[in-house]
This record gives C-alpha cells, sequence and structure tokens, in this order.
C-alpha cells in the first residue's frame, strides 16, 4: 500500500522543468532507492516533498487520505516525513546533544517556554546518539566535528525524530548518506535503515553506490531529466539497458 | 575631581539607554540576520502612543506606558508579517531587506511628524520628574533610575529565555540553519514573529523612558538605532549580553571623551570608536 504518492508532480525553476509530471508511490514499510545519473531531479523531488522548494504543479498524496498542493517545511514532521541533505546541515553552533534536544522536546507557546530538559528527553538523545557513536561527543559544537561524524549526526537527528512526542515519523528520506563515509560508518548507517525498515517506517534512499542500493532497496526509482524512466525491483531495474545507458551516458 | 561621579552617572545611564535599543535590536539581528532599521522609529511609536494617550484621553502615565510597549511590539510584529516575512519567501539579498527597513523607517517617521507635528515634545510622570537621588555623588532621576532597572532586568530575563527554554533553543536553531530549523518542525515563521514583538516592545519601553528623559521628537529614531547598532558592534553583534556590554561602554567612552572638551564632539567619539571595532575586532568583544 503506499504511504506516499506524487500525482504530475511538475517542479519547474523558470522555463525549465526539474521535475516533469511525475507520478510515483512510495510503500509503506519499503525502502526505495532512487537513482538516476546527476541532475536527474532526485534532490529537487526529495526538496519538494519536504517543504523546500514549491511545487509548480500536481499534488502529493500522503497516506492515501491527505492531498497536498503546498506543503510548508515545518509542517512535514507533523505529517511523518523527515530527511537529511546531500551536503550535511546540522545547527552548526549548537552542541550535538542541542541538535538532538531541539529536534525532540515539546514546542508548544507553553511547554516551549516552560519545558526543561526532563530527564526522559536526556535518556532518549543519549540512546540516539550512543546509537550512531555520539554521545562522549555530545558537549561540542556540532561545527567542530569530523565529516564523518556530522552526517552521522545528520542521520542521528532524523532518528530521535522517531522518539519526538510531538511528531509520529513514519517517512524518511536520505540524501546520499553514506557518501563519504569510511566503511565502518557505513555498516553502522546500513544497520540504522535496516532497523528502522523493521519498525515498519518507510525509507526512500538517494544514492549513486549501486551495491548499497542492491543490498538495501526493495524497489528503485530511476529518475531522468526530472521524469521517472524505470521502476521495478532493484535486480531488474538495475539490468536494463536504457537504465544503464542514462545513468552511464552511454 | 568632583565631577567624576557625576561623569561616572551620566555613562550608567546613557548605556542604560542604549543597552535597551541594543537588547532588541540585538535579539532580532540575532534571529533573522538582518539589520533592522526600523527598530529606531519602533521606540519613538512606543514614546508617541504614550504622548498620544496622556493628552488626548488623559490616560495614566503607567496605563499608558503598558500599552505604549504593547503597540510598540504589535507595529514591529506587523512589520515582520506584512514585509520581512514577504521578503524572505522572494528569498531577497540582505541588501533588499536593508533597503526595505530604510523605506519603512522613513515612511513611519513621516507618519509621525503628519500626526504629532516635528515640534518637541515631553512626556511626565508628575511630582517623579523633580525626585533626584544621590548615589556616591552622582545626580540620577526616578527615569534614569527605572530605565537602569530595566536594562538589567530584561538582559537577565533574556538571557535566561535563551539559554534554558526551547523558544530561545528554537530562536538558536533559525539563526543557525532555518531550513534545518524548518525541516525538525520548528514553525519559523512564528518564532521569528514572536523575536519580532519582544524585541519591538523592549524598543518601545526605550521610547517611553526617552520620552520621560529628555522628551520626544520625529526624528529621535535614527540616533537611537545608530547608537544602539553601535554599542551591538562593540559588544558582539547577535549576542545579548554583548550588546549591553557593548552599551554600557559606549555610555563610559562618549561620556568621559568629553570631559575637558565640548559635548558636541560626542557622536564623532562613538562613531570614532565604532571605526575602530570594525577595522580591529568586527565580531565585537564577544562572539555571538
Amino acid at each position: 500500500m503506499p504511504i506516499l504518492q506524487t500525482k504530475k508532480l511538475t517542479k519547474k525553476f523558470g522555463g525549465i522543468s526539474a521535475l516533469n509530471n511525475l507520478s510515483i508511490e512510495f510503500e509503506a514499510g519499503k525502502i526505495t532507492g532512487v537513482i538516476g545519473p546527476n541532475g536527474s531531479g532526485k534532490s529537487t523531488l526529495v526538496n519538494v516533498l519536504t517543504g523546500l522548494l514549491p511545487i509548480t504543479s500536481g499534488r502529493i498524496i500522503i497516506a492515501d487520505s491527505t492531498s497536498l498542493k503546498k506543503i510548508a517545511a515545518h509542517e512535514m514532521p507533523s505529517f511523518g516525513i523527515t530527511r537529511t541533505f546531500q551536503e550535511v546541515r546540522l545547527l552548526e553552533q549548537m552542541t550535538v546533544l542541542d541538535n538532538i534536544l531541539v529536534v525532540i522536546t515539546k514546542r508548544n507557546v507553553i511547554g516551549a517556554l516552560f519545558e526543561k530538559h526532563k530527564t526522559h528527553y536526556l535518556k532518549i538523545a543519549e540512546n540516539v546518539l550512543e546509537r550512531l557513536g555520539l554521545w562522549a561527543k555530545r558537549g561540542e559544537l556540532a561545527v567542530n566535528l569530523s565529516y564523518g561524524q556530522r552526517k552521522l549526526l545528520e542521520i542521528a537527528r532524523v532518528l530521535a525524530m522517531t522518539e519526538a512526542e510531538s511528531t509520529d515519523v513514519k517517512i524518511f528520506f536520505f540524501d546520499e548518506p553514506f557518501a563519504g563515509l569510511f566503511p565502518e560508518m557505513v555498516k553502522l548507517v546500513v544497520s540504522v535503515m535496516k532497523d528502522l525498515k523493521q519498525k515498519g517506517k518507510t525509507l526512500v534512499l538517494i544514492e549513486h553506490n549501486m551495491d548499497l542500493i542492491r543490498e538495501l532497496s526493495d524497489k528503485v526509482i530511476v529518475m531522468d531529466s526530472g521524469e521517472l524512466l524505470a521502476e521495478g525491483l532493484p535486480e531488474e531495474v538495475l539490468s536494463r539497458r536504457d537504465v544503464i545507458e542514462a545513468y552511464l551516458g552511454e | 575631581m568632583d565631577i567624576i561621579p557625576q561623569l561616572v552617572a551620566n555613562s550608567i545611564i546613557a548605556g542604560a539607554f542604549y543597552a535597551l535599543i541594543a537588547l532588541g535590536f540585538n535579539l532580532i539581528y540575532g534571529t533573522t540576520k538582518f539589520f533592522n532599521l526600523t527598530h529606531g522609529v519602533i521606540a519613538a511609536i512606543g514614546g508617541y502612543t504614550v504622548f498620544f494617550l496622556t493628552t488626548t484621553f488623559g490616560w495614566n502615565i503607567y496605563a499608558s506606558a503598558v500599552v505604549g510597549v504593547f503597540v510598540a511590539g504589535l507595529v514591529g510584529y506587523l512589520l515582520e508579517k506584512s514585509l520581512y516575512k514577504q521578503l524572505r519567501k522572494r528569498k531577497a539579498s540582505q541588501m533588499v531587506f536593508l533597503v526595505a527597513s530604510l523605506g519603512a523607517f522613513t515612511a513611519l517617521q513621516a507618519v509621525i511628524a503628519i500626526i504629532f507635528s516635528s515640534q518637541f515634545q515631553t512626556l511626565s510622570i508628575g511630582s517623579w520628574d523633580l525626585q533626584t537621588f544621590n548615589i556616591f555623588g552622582g545626580i540620577i532621576t526616578v527615569v534614569q533610575l527605572v530605565t537602569l532597572v530595566s536594562a538589567i532586568v530584561i538582559m537577565i530575563v533574556l538571557g535566561i529565555v535563551m539559554r534554558w527554554t526551547m523558544f530561545g533553543k528554537a530562536v538558536e536553531a533559525i539563526s543557525d540553519e532555518e531550513e534545518v530549523a524548518k525541516v525538525v518542525g520548528i514553525h519559523t515563521n512564528k518564532i521569528i514573529g514572536r523575536v519580532f514583538f519582544i524585541g519591538s516592545a523592549i524598543a518601545g519601553l526605550a521610547g517611553i523612558l526617552i520620552g520621560l528623559d529628555t522628551g520626544l521628537e520625529p526624528t529621535m529614531g535614527m540616533g537611537l538605532l545608530l547608537k544602539g547598532v553601535i554599542a551591538s558592534i562593540i559588544g558582539g553583534i547577535g549576542n545579548v549580553y554583548g550588546g549591553v556590554l557593548g552599551a554600557f561602554l559606549l555610555g563610559f567612552i562618549e561620556n568621559f571623551g568629553i570631559w575637558k572638551i565640548s559635548g558636541e564632539w560626542k557622536d564623532a567619539i562613538a562613531f570614532g570608536v565604532l571605526i575602530i571595532f570594525l577595522l580591529f575586532r568586527p565580531q565585537g568583544i564577544l562572539r555571538k
């Protein structure tokens, strides 16, 4: 059953279509790999689906019930959607711990003003940071972390959103989460993704590493020039001639 | 040497007024990263609201002051919603923000002059106007004492809110990376609206106290704004404590700078200090 669908989704920058009448579906509880050459519209798709870019035309359907033509980015967690960025984006001048606490602590008017970091919030933050091997770094500013640690902190942040009381995140967009990671870190992120899937979460994985796409994805979507080129099981799709040609430019 | 206690008192008083302007300015700058030039005229709006209510309706000064602070906050909030939010939506450059806020500043200043004339006006707290205190040989008035206490209390409260509450953390997150703040579910426009209300209300209070201390004129905003900006840059732009530190430092530099020379040198000294800081320590004494 699809948990997220796009219907004739179009995103234009001036006269150029980054997404062109794109109709795709993401299955609940599955990992969908999204691949395509650079400039094929993968990151634009994530930016539109998470409200960072406005939709030119078309709509998004969440869980078969909510149909949206306009999305505000801050509302996406309340629709159960979160993401990481291709270029890591953190709250650089905040500590590792605060990068997590700001996600999980209440944020209504009174609650936001008077809420303190109660023990249970700190416990959640500790669990998440321990999972990604960052608990020892909790007091450091995010800006001072190494590249790999920054990537892991971004993943810790989305993981923390599954624990937040105010949101029930069901759909995760990972935009090239393995780029630049050491093999040990790759293993760690792979295990985090498998855990999320086991918990029934829906993952959308944008990735250029085909071995990881094969290992993790239940389904693969191939994009080219903002359009859907192919979709299906990883082995079938990745062996198609038109996909190879589009990807390798042959 | 008898003049020194009074120079110290004058420095502290000037610093307290600059601190009130710098507190609101720094709060808004720290969150949105643009020079909100309308901040100065918002102070004037606070003062003129009190003038209007006391002279037209005969309200007492305290009730008028509460409304004046609220109106200043509301004008700041409405400017954010009707102008700056729209510019953010269009991803306008810093230059566009600066020019837009200069335009809003000029327009609001003109409206004040049209309604209240360009004449100098005064506010009064009745018999308290003449009450003074002698503190270590320096004379200060009730209004000046209230200004000093207000600046310190607001600095402490803002410091606590920014450091210990989730509202403060949300402000910090927006200041750091607005898009990330949105992605984790922070309603950034709502938070920025509140920041504008709070920052502008503080400016409104400053305008009322200045009206009680030295009087009101429609053009008072630019001078106030510039001193608040200098204080913020000296102390550390975007830093709540830095702005207050810079404000008191500026108060002392200005007042001791004119100890042996004409008072007309005050602004030249203030801007000279600004240039020195911009050249040699642009991040200010305390970094954000």
